[in-house]
């Protein structure tokens, strides 16, 4: 027996000023809705009952992926699905295309939207780590006009932004990948690769000519409140030492495991065949059921 | 609200309340009962319906972002009487046993044989992430789909 929403009237400006105005005289219990992925769920549970939902679908100019000198301009309303196959994201920004592709699956890709995403202020997110590491803005308009405001202060706390009433998320902003960086994302899931990351974690490293990590970014999800930083093992990770131990750590490690494997489980079939392993991190090539 | 676009080929036009989804236009509005509804969050994969070819998830997205868009459910994928190939597929490999989850699997795997006429076994696996069958263990359904791929057999 399906659950129906709650009542609302739905407003669908076609305007950004629209959606302004609209959020602006309606106010009170109106919610802006994008993909509709996180907050329709939250109705049907009845977590919100929003009387008006304010839709951002018909804004053309909120969905645009382009590249805007040497930064990467993402419309609020940009699909998931639509940044991860958009070629440009891939090659100049291989960290956020990788983040992004992980979040749940294929069809919540293609209603989901980055916007939403940041807007949701989900701890366990996985294109939040990735944004913080590359150290995307948030452009953001309201009645006052239009601010900028860095990822890593847009978070404010559980399910919380610097949005103030009356705004909305235009825009992410993401600078050039630094020249030389190598980068990756790790989700940690209890269950199935769809799952929300239990962790998430985005790293980014520049090495220089002597394979010295100069630059050291690493993004957390799901561990936290808020998305975050890891300043501290950012920090502790740019001295010389700690990278030989760590490297060093690693090597033992897939060492140890590769013993494993070979010793104790001999006909053991590769990893994309088998399902259900509990706390096994997946990697993109991992099989996902 | 008024709402129209093409459902299955067909242009259809109605009108529903704001507040509907499309798994309401689809089953209530239409009385279209193929695609079902499950968990009601997105999660299951059974309401699975493809819109401009990309799979969806009826019970998340609301009516009015399907507005002129061309929608396809599992009662859109026989042509003239003939069933899909993957609808021959499912049922040749055994695809099926309850069945709850097949219209939203059949669909998953449409988007992906549009967009990717020669998939991996990896691929398929992937595209049906989020598909949930609590019978069959999935074995058949992904030998299915790949038994449907043109030139399989």
């Amino acid at each position: 027996m399906s659950v129906r929403l709650h009542p609302f009237e739905l407003v669908e400006p076609d305007t950004l000023a629209g959606a302004l105005d609209a959020l602006a005289r309606l106010g009170g219990e109106a919610r802006l809705v994008a993909g509709g992925t996180a907050l329709v769920p939250m109705i049907r549970l009845g977590l919100v009952k929003p009387d008006r939902l304010i839709a951002l679908h018909r804004l053309p100019e909120l969905a645009e992926i382009r590249r805007d000198g040497g930064a990467l301009e993402l419309g609020a309303m940009a699909r998931l699905a639509d940044i991860h196959s958009t070629p440009i994201v891939g090659e100049s920004w291989p960290l956020l295309a990788e983040a992004v592709r992980r979040v749940a699956t294929p069809a919540i890709r293609v209603s989901g939207t980055i916007g939403g995403n940041l807007c949701y202020a989900e701890a366990a997110s996985d294109p939040a780590p990735a944004l913080l590491c590359l150290e995307a803005e948030v452009r953001v308009a309201g009645a006052a006009g239009r601010r900028t405001v860095p990822v890593v202060d847009f978070f404010r706390g559980f399910y919380e932004t610097a949005l103030a009433p009356g705004e909305i998320v235009t825009a992410i902003r993401v600078p050039p990948t630094p020249a030389g960086a190598r980068s990756g994302y790790v989700k940690f899931t209890s269950r199935s690769a769809e799952d929300r990351p239990l962790v998430g974690v985005a790293a980014l490293v520049v090495p220089d000519a002597s394979g010295h990590w100069s630059d050291v970014r690493v993004g957390l999800g799901g561990v936290a409140p808020t998305p975050i930083r890891a300043r501290n093992a950012e920090a502790a990770l740019t001295d010389l030492r700690s990278q030989v131990a760590l490297l060093d750590q690693v090597h033992r490690a897939e060492a140890v495991l590769a013993t494993l494997r070979a010793e104790t489980y001999p006909d053991w079939p590769s990893t994309s065949n088998d399902e259900g392993h509990n706390g096994h991190e997946r990697s993109a090539g991992d099989s996902p059921i | 609200m008024k709402l129209a676009l093409i459902l299955n080929g067909r242009p259809c036009a109605t009108d529903v309340p704001d507040h509907w989804t499309v798994l309401d236009l689809l089953r209530d509005g239409l009385s279209l009962m193929g695609t079902k509804y499950g968990c009601g969050e997105g999660v299951c994969g059974t309401c699975t319906v493809l819109a401009d070819g990309r799979p969806i998830r009826a019970c998340l997205v609301l009516a009015a972002h399907v507005r002129g868009r061309a929608l396809v459910t599992v009662e859109g994928l026989e042509r003239d009487g003939r069933l899909d190939p993957l609808q021959t597929a499912f049922a040749e490999h055994g695809a099926a046993q309850c069945g709850f989850c097949t219209p939203g699997m059949l669909l998953a795997a449409k988007a992906l044989l549009g967009r990717n006429p020669a998939p991996t076994v990896d691929d398929v696996r992937e595209a049906l992430a989020g598909n949930l069958c609590r019978c069959t263990g999935y074995t058949k359904i992904v030998e299915a789909v790949l038994a449907a791929i043109p030139g399989a057999r």
